[in-house]
């Protein structure tokens, strides 16, 4: 476990390594020339050592801090996505794995998985104007600072707030998390264990209990990555469509004025959210096969 | 009640056939449609005034009219032939800078490939809609398709990249090197196999993916500008119309979708699997 540890930590380090490189090679997409690119690079690369993100280019702050002032906003949308996408997707999943009949719905997954985020989004907008008549309304604060504010109005506004685009960025998550668990499923049933131990006399439920949840968990967490990257792209496009004003909207509005430093900065953590994901979802799945063995 | 009690197993290779049969003859007829859009299009892209705007759809006009009085039929099939095309072209350059690169890397020596594998994870990591936008932003809208298809290709680079590793150390490829015969041999060998067996798979896959890139930072303002209007333009000009005006993003939003679901089947993705 601990060489396992090890070898996915070392491969975290690397690609993160890799991410810091990427940002300073965008940071300095504003100097012209191979020479002075090359310098801007390295300054930027030392810059990122001594954790100086660099000066966005527009409002002339530390990127860092314009992107402390977003990234709340998208974490808070991310995870409210992700509780969407398990709330969805998890069922979704094992309804679809149980049997042939529920598999018919399989075409209409084909269909949703068909249309892009952004149409998604400006359905689930029509829908809930048009048919509920049901707004989402504007944003005041966090949810975290509605609900350490205990203000139970404000909880209620900000949950409104974030109601249509969690539901938009739940649903492409879901989507990935449903086909893991579906492959999950898939891989376990095969399991020779499954029909010896219950030859041994134990009960199928508590052989599922026992051995098969945690073998469906572990192939959850192998996907882990792949989850944060769907949910991530989903809120940069859930971002523009519902006008939230998170890092992703600072990234187009940065792409589209220039701002390199701003946009490498938004770039890096994106891609540390994703490898950080993969590493904590890779590790957990080893630690959940692990106590598996140990039951 | 065991979970998995009744596991369904995949669709059946039958039923697997079926379905990417059934994508392909989507993609086809979408070619075709395509192909004579300015034929089939009753008027010629962005032509203003052919009707009242905002015109609900009705036997003259099937699609209704838009604000500037364009026929959304016409208009909608002008984009459709302008997202295809380019996707086409975007979906070309995601197989070759990554399905092929990623094939040959697989076998570069002194450990080069393991160094582009990670310089792959590395953008990888990053979600492709963000790379896409950041090579337009770097260059400009009219490279558009082929940032699009640069964006997919590091997915496509790991994909095959591990692809080719498992063949470097299959059975095949040990008895292969134990006769003598050659690295370049070898390679060839699996090259000829892999074109055969996943081109088509790989082409279509990544044209799904492709689309939904292009069509979304267009959506966003980063790709087609007018008068090569496509898809995701079109729905995003839409925005402050389709509240009241329901066909003029419908109509655009479901040849999009249908573009997109047909090279999803054409691939054989399964449901929910990202392209």
């Amino acid at each position: 476990m601990w060489r396992f540890g090890l070898r996915q930590a070392g491969r975290l380090a690397l690609g993160l390594l890799g991410a810091i490189i990427l940002a300073a090679l965008v940071s300095a997409a504003a100097e012209h020339g191979s020479s002075a690119y090359g310098r801007a690079v390295l300054a930027h690369l030392l810059g990122f050592g001594r954790l100086d993100f660099g000066t966005s280019a527009i409002s002339d702050r530390p990127a860092w801090t314009e992107l402390a002032r977003r990234l709340p906003a998208t974490l808070e949308l991310l995870g409210f996505g992700a509780v969407v996408a398990v709330v969805i997707g998890a069922p979704v999943g094992i309804l679809l794995s149980a049997g042939r009949v529920l598999r018919a719905g399989a075409p209409l997954m084909q269909i949703v998985a068909a249309a892009p985020v952004f149409c998604a989004g400006l359905g689930l907008l029509w829908l809930s104007e048009r048919v509920l008549h049901w707004t989402g309304g504007p944003r005041d604060t966090s949810f975290l600072a509605a609900l350490m504010s205990g203000d139970l109005g404000a909880v209620q506004a900000e949950l409104r707030a974030v109601a249509l685009p969690a539901l938009t960025v739940g649903a492409a998550g879901a989507a990935s998390v449903q086909l893991s668990l579906r492959r999950a499923v898939s891989r376990a049933a095969g399991e020779p264990y499954r029909r010896g131990l219950h030859a041994m006399g134990l009960g199928r439920f508590e052989i599922d209990r026992v051995y098969l949840v945690p073998q469906i968990v572990a192939g959850l967490l192998h996907s882990l990555g792949e989850v944060a990257s769907s949910l991530l792209a989903a809120t940069a496009v859930a971002e523009w469509v519902f006008g939230w004003h998170g890092a992703a909207d600072l990234f187009l509005k940065s792409v589209a004025l220039q701002d390199w430093t701003v946009v490498a900065l938004v770039l890096l953590v994106f891609a540390a959210l994703t490898m950080t994901a993969e590493f904590l979802g890779v590790m957990g799945a080893r630690l959940l096969a692990g106590t598996e063995r140990a039951a | 009640m065991s979970a998995v009690g009744n596991a369904a197993p995949a669709a059946s290779p039958p039923l697997r056939a079926i379905i990417r049969g059934a994508g392909f003859i989507g993609l086809g007829v979408i070619g075709v449609v395509v192909g004579l859009a300015d034929v089939l299009a009753r008027a010629p892209a962005n032509a203003e005034n052919v009707g009242p705007p905002l015109l609900p759809p009705s036997a003259q006009f099937p699609f209704g009219t838009d604000i500037l009085g364009r026929d959304m039929a016409s208009e909608t099939l002008h984009a459709l032939a302008v997202t295809a095309t380019a996707a086409g072209f975007g979906a070309l350059v995601t197989v070759l800078a990554g399905g092929l690169l990623g094939f040959l890397a697989a076998r570069l020596p002194w450990g080069l490939g393991l160094f582009s594998r990670w310089i792959a994870g590395v953008l990888g990591a990053v979600p492709t809609l963000l790379l896409g936008i950041l090579l337009i932003g770097l260059t400009e809208r009219s490279f558009a398709p082929l940032a699009a298809g640069l964006a997919a290709a590091p997915i496509a680079f790991l994909r095959s990249f591990d692809r080719a590793r498992e063949l470097s150390f299959s059975r095949h490829a040990e008895f292969a090197r134990a006769t003598g015969i050659s690295r370049n041999a070898l390679l060839r060998r699996d090259l000829a196999y892999e074109f055969r067996d996943t081109f088509l798979v790989n082409a279509t896959r990544a044209l799904a993916a492709v689309a939904i890139i292009l069509s979304t930072v267009s959506f966003l303002g980063f790709g087609a500008t007018p008068p090569h209007r496509d898809l995701g333009l079109m729905i995003g000009a839409a925005r402050d119309t389709y509240f009241d005006h329901w066909w003029t993003a419908t109509f655009p939003a479901a040849a999009l979708a249908l573009l997109i679901l047909c090279a999803r089947l054409a691939a054989a993705l399964e449901e929910g699997e990202r392209p």
